[in-house]
């Protein structure tokens, strides 16, 4: 833990493009304090450098655990209020609300409050999504925001769900915000 | 509701009459494939001496451009289905494109091949319809980034490919227009039209003029700056290109523009209609039909909403946007505009179809341009000088009490004006629009449109917005809701000369499916729920429906196969701006379905489900 918040405060601390040069050395720092990824880390020495590529679940580098890194991270601000009241703000600042929709509730980008995740649900996950962006279409945040207005922009997206997934059986459609054309 | 009662039983008795003193109107085999719409009775012509502007040239049996002919009528002269054996139709084949987002848009079919563009990722089929089994000729995958699927506003559609010399011209989601050799299906030419880092998709159909490729852009959610642009057909360089907002220099505005209206005259106004350089991130970009009327070689589309939604942070007219504009097809040049809603406030793009007819109006024949507007409105134009000659609503519109006879300018309800912080209930037609990108048809035989509309009101709520590059520039919240009267769009024939509608058939959910009229009488349209609906277009009546795989969002069109019977093609395939959460909202790694849109589209999923097929339809031998 006192590994992630020191890798997090590093990477605070670098400037906005050192931030996305020295990623690689971000998460190492990062993975440096939990056991299955130093094992991987020895692993990789042997073959390819896989510490630049960027872990996904349908595609892992031979050997990666790649469920294991992400769902290791813990948000340092945790479900403080306050966090998550700003990043509810941060939400609508950064046009998250246009693609997501207003409460998450989808629109030009995936719905964020029911359950489905398309790139994984935990902390580190969706702090991935944000700070590396997605292929389809998400930008990549990570060097243009601070890192912990990342965090609380995962505090309030995790608060936007109770963790269920919610079947279309009992989907309700709360949300009607449109984007249009 | 009654007018219109009385109105299609007028027209029904008419009919009666029309079809008891022509031998052919209900005879099982009525004249094939008859040219001359003149054949059959006047009586049965709802609008004498309306005729399409720009008639189809070569064989009636192709479909060879996007909208059917440069007037964009949708009409073809193909007669073996009719209103007396419709009833018959039976699917006689069908095709999984493989993709499974919105199918807008339609085939071309061109000497017993047809075309077939999919969504992103915009993989073209050529299929061979002479053979047995319609095999494929080839298939093309082309390179097309995936990140241009999260900056699509509405889906990642694709409205339909062009055809000329050989060449299958399209364009790609992430910004290119590709050219792709008709026989081989091996690329000829890519030409970067559009930046997808600054939001800039292309999903419009393109049209080829005189060997120009006609584009516009998407991105009127992004901040973008909209543009027409023009590409030689042979190499893919470009000739022009017109932006829709800035300076005139930009927009190809010089002494050759002649606007009809005063308060479209003046220099610069692409820039001064708009506070400081706001114009930069303007939109107004041109994602919807372009038409082309040869004699005065014009090309006319219409441009998409003001950026940002939010209608504080851009006091003025905000000049071009929301407008329709005529350009020289060869140099690009504007020659006039019609700025359909000044100000727009509401999303009211004015990009949908410019269908080019001669029409009869107060006892003059005139080159007219008929465009049923997102804002509610039909207005027909005369195409030469964009003098409006009739503009009437079409649907249910409450944010507007009529348009000005003189300036053409709407009256603006001040109830229904939105403001910053303020929320503004009960706005008709929502922004969805009276109708929307789904293109109306027009029939020379009755004189009258048909035309797909929408019955939804919105909420609509606006907040500041910063312009980030890439991201949505809008600022606004504006939550949908079914109209008044318990249907959620219908299909109509309108009578553009005096700005009436004749008919109505009501359906439940809104209709986001183009439509297509033949000599036959005959009108075939979708429903999002996954009917396809033959009607008879004189009366109205349904005479024939097919529950297809998906729900319809495409344009049917109807060919001669290569065995001389007539077909009629459609997409199945739900999505669109419309269908977009209902296809769009599920994770990529769990099974397919539909959800819900809540309170707009309530019951939609027990009728539908995602889908990419492509229905062809013909009566049995």
């Amino acid at each position: 833990m006192s590994q992630l918040t020191r890798g997090t405060r590093l990477s605070i601390r670098i400037g906005a493009i050192a931030a996305v040069l020295l990623l690689p050395l971000v998460w190492q720092r990062i993975g440096l304090g939990i056991g299955s990824i130093s094992a991987m880390q020895s692993k990789q020495n042997t073959g390819q450098d896989t510490l630049r590529f960027v872990a996904h679940n349908d595609n892992p580098p031979v050997g990666w655990p790649s469920i294991d890194r992400p769902l290791a991270l813990r948000n340092p601000l945790g479900k403080d209020p306050q966090a998550l009241a700003t990043g509810a703000k941060l939400y609508v600042a950064y046009n998250c609300i246009d693609c997501h929709g207003a409460g998450g509730g989808g629109s030009m980008g995936p719905s964020l409050n029911d359950g489905r995740w398309h790139f994984g649900g935990s902390d580190g996950e969706v702090f991935e999504s944000i700070y590396q962006g997605r292929p389809e279409g998400m930008p990549a945040w990570g060097g243009r925001i601070a890192n912990d207005q990342i965090w609380m922009l995962v505090a309030y997206l995790r608060s936007l769900h109770d963790g269920r997934d919610v079947s279309t059986e009992n989907f309700t459609g709360r949300t009607v915000e449109r984007t249009g054309h | 509701m009654s007018r219109s009662k009385i109105d299609r039983v007028w027209i029904g008795l008419t009919f009666v009459a029309a079809v008891a003193s022509c031998s052919d109107g209900a005879s099982g085999r009525p004249a094939s494939d008859s040219r001359a719409p003149a054949k059959r009775s006047d009586s049965s012509v709802i609008v004498a001496g309306a005729r399409i502007a720009v008639p189809r040239p070569g064989d009636p049996g192709d479909w060879p451009m996007p909208g059917g002919d440069y007037s964009n009528s949708r009409y073809a002269e193909l007669s073996d289905i009719t209103p007396a054996n419709a009833k018959k139709l039976q699917v006689a084949w069908a095709m999984s494109t493989g993709v499974l987002r919105g199918h807008e848009g339609q085939p071309l079919v061109i000497d017993k091949t047809m075309y077939v563009i999919t969504p992103y990722p915009n993989v073209a089929y050529a299929i061979d319809l002479a053979a047995p089994g319609q095999p494929l000729k080839w298939r093309f995958r082309p390179e097309n980034a995936e990140a241009a699927t999260g900056r699509a506003c509405c889906d990642v559609v694709n409205r339909g490919a062009a055809f000329a010399d050989g060449l299958l011209v399209y364009n790609l989601l992430d910004g290119h227009t590709v050219a792709v050799d008709a026989a081989t299906g091996v690329q000829r030419w890519r030409t970067r039209m559009g930046d997808i880092a600054l939001g800039e998709t292309i999903t419009m159909a393109p049209i080829i003029v005189n060997g120009r490729v006609i584009v516009g852009s998407s991105g009127g959610e992004m901040g973008v700056r909209g543009w027409l642009g023009a590409l030689d057909l042979k190499t893919g360089k470009v000739l022009w290109k017109g932006y829709n907002v800035g300076p005139d220099a930009d927009v190809l505005i010089d002494a050759s523009f002649k606007p009809f209206y005063a308060s479209d005259s003046g220099a610069n106004l692409g820039v001064s209609s708009w506070p400081s350089d706001t114009w930069k991130r303007g939109g107004a970009v041109s994602w919807g039909w372009v038409s082309y009327d040869p004699a005065l070689n014009l090309v006319y589309y219409g441009t998409s909403n003001p950026g940002p939604w939010n209608e504080g942070m851009r006091a003025g007219d905000n000049k071009w946007s929301c407008t329709i504009v005529a350009r020289d097809a060869a140099t690009g040049k504007v020659r006039w505009v019609f700025q359909v809603t000044p100000h727009d406030m509401w999303d009211y793009d004015a990009v949908n179809e410019n269908i080019l007819v001669d029409l009869p109006i107060n006892g003059a024949q005139r080159k007219a341009l008929v465009h049923f507007d997102r804002n509610g409105f039909a207005y027909t134009l005369d195409r030469a000088t964009g003098e409006m000659l009739v503009a009437e609503p079409f649907v249910f519109t409450n944010w507007a009490s009529g348009i000005d006879k003189k300036t053409g300018r709407p009256v603006v309800n001040p109830e229904k004006r939105t403001a910053e912080g303020k929320l503004v209930k009960d706005i008709c037609p929502s922004l969805e629009g009276g109708k929307n990108q789904q293109p109306a048809a027009f029939s020379p035989q009755t004189g009258l449109f048909y035309v797909p509309t929408v019955n939804l009101c919105m909420d609509f709520r606006t907040r500041p917005v910063t312009y980030i590059p890439g991201t949505p520039y809008i600022g606004a919240d504006a939550p949908e809701k079914m109209g008044d009267g318990g249907f959620g769009g219908e299909f109509i024939a309108w009578d553009a000369t005096t700005g009436k509608k004749v008919w109505g058939v009501k359906e439940p959910f809104p209709l986001w499916s183009g439509v297509l009229v033949t000599s036959g009488g005959v009108a075939f349209y979708g429903t999002l729920d996954g009917f396809f609906k033959a009607v008879d277009a004189r009366t109205g009546d349904v005479l024939w429906q097919f529950k297809v795989g998906s729900g319809v969002v495409g344009n049917p069109i109807t060919y001669r196969g290569p065995d001389g019977r007539q077909y009629v093609a459609v997409y199945a395939g739900i999505g669109g701006d419309m269908g977009l959460l209902i296809a769009g909202d599920v994770a990529a790694n769990l099974p397919y379905d539909v959800r819900e849109r809540g309170s707009t589209l309530p019951g939609l999923a027990k009728w539908t489900s995602w889908g990419g097929e492509l229905f062809v339809f013909a009566i049995p031998q």
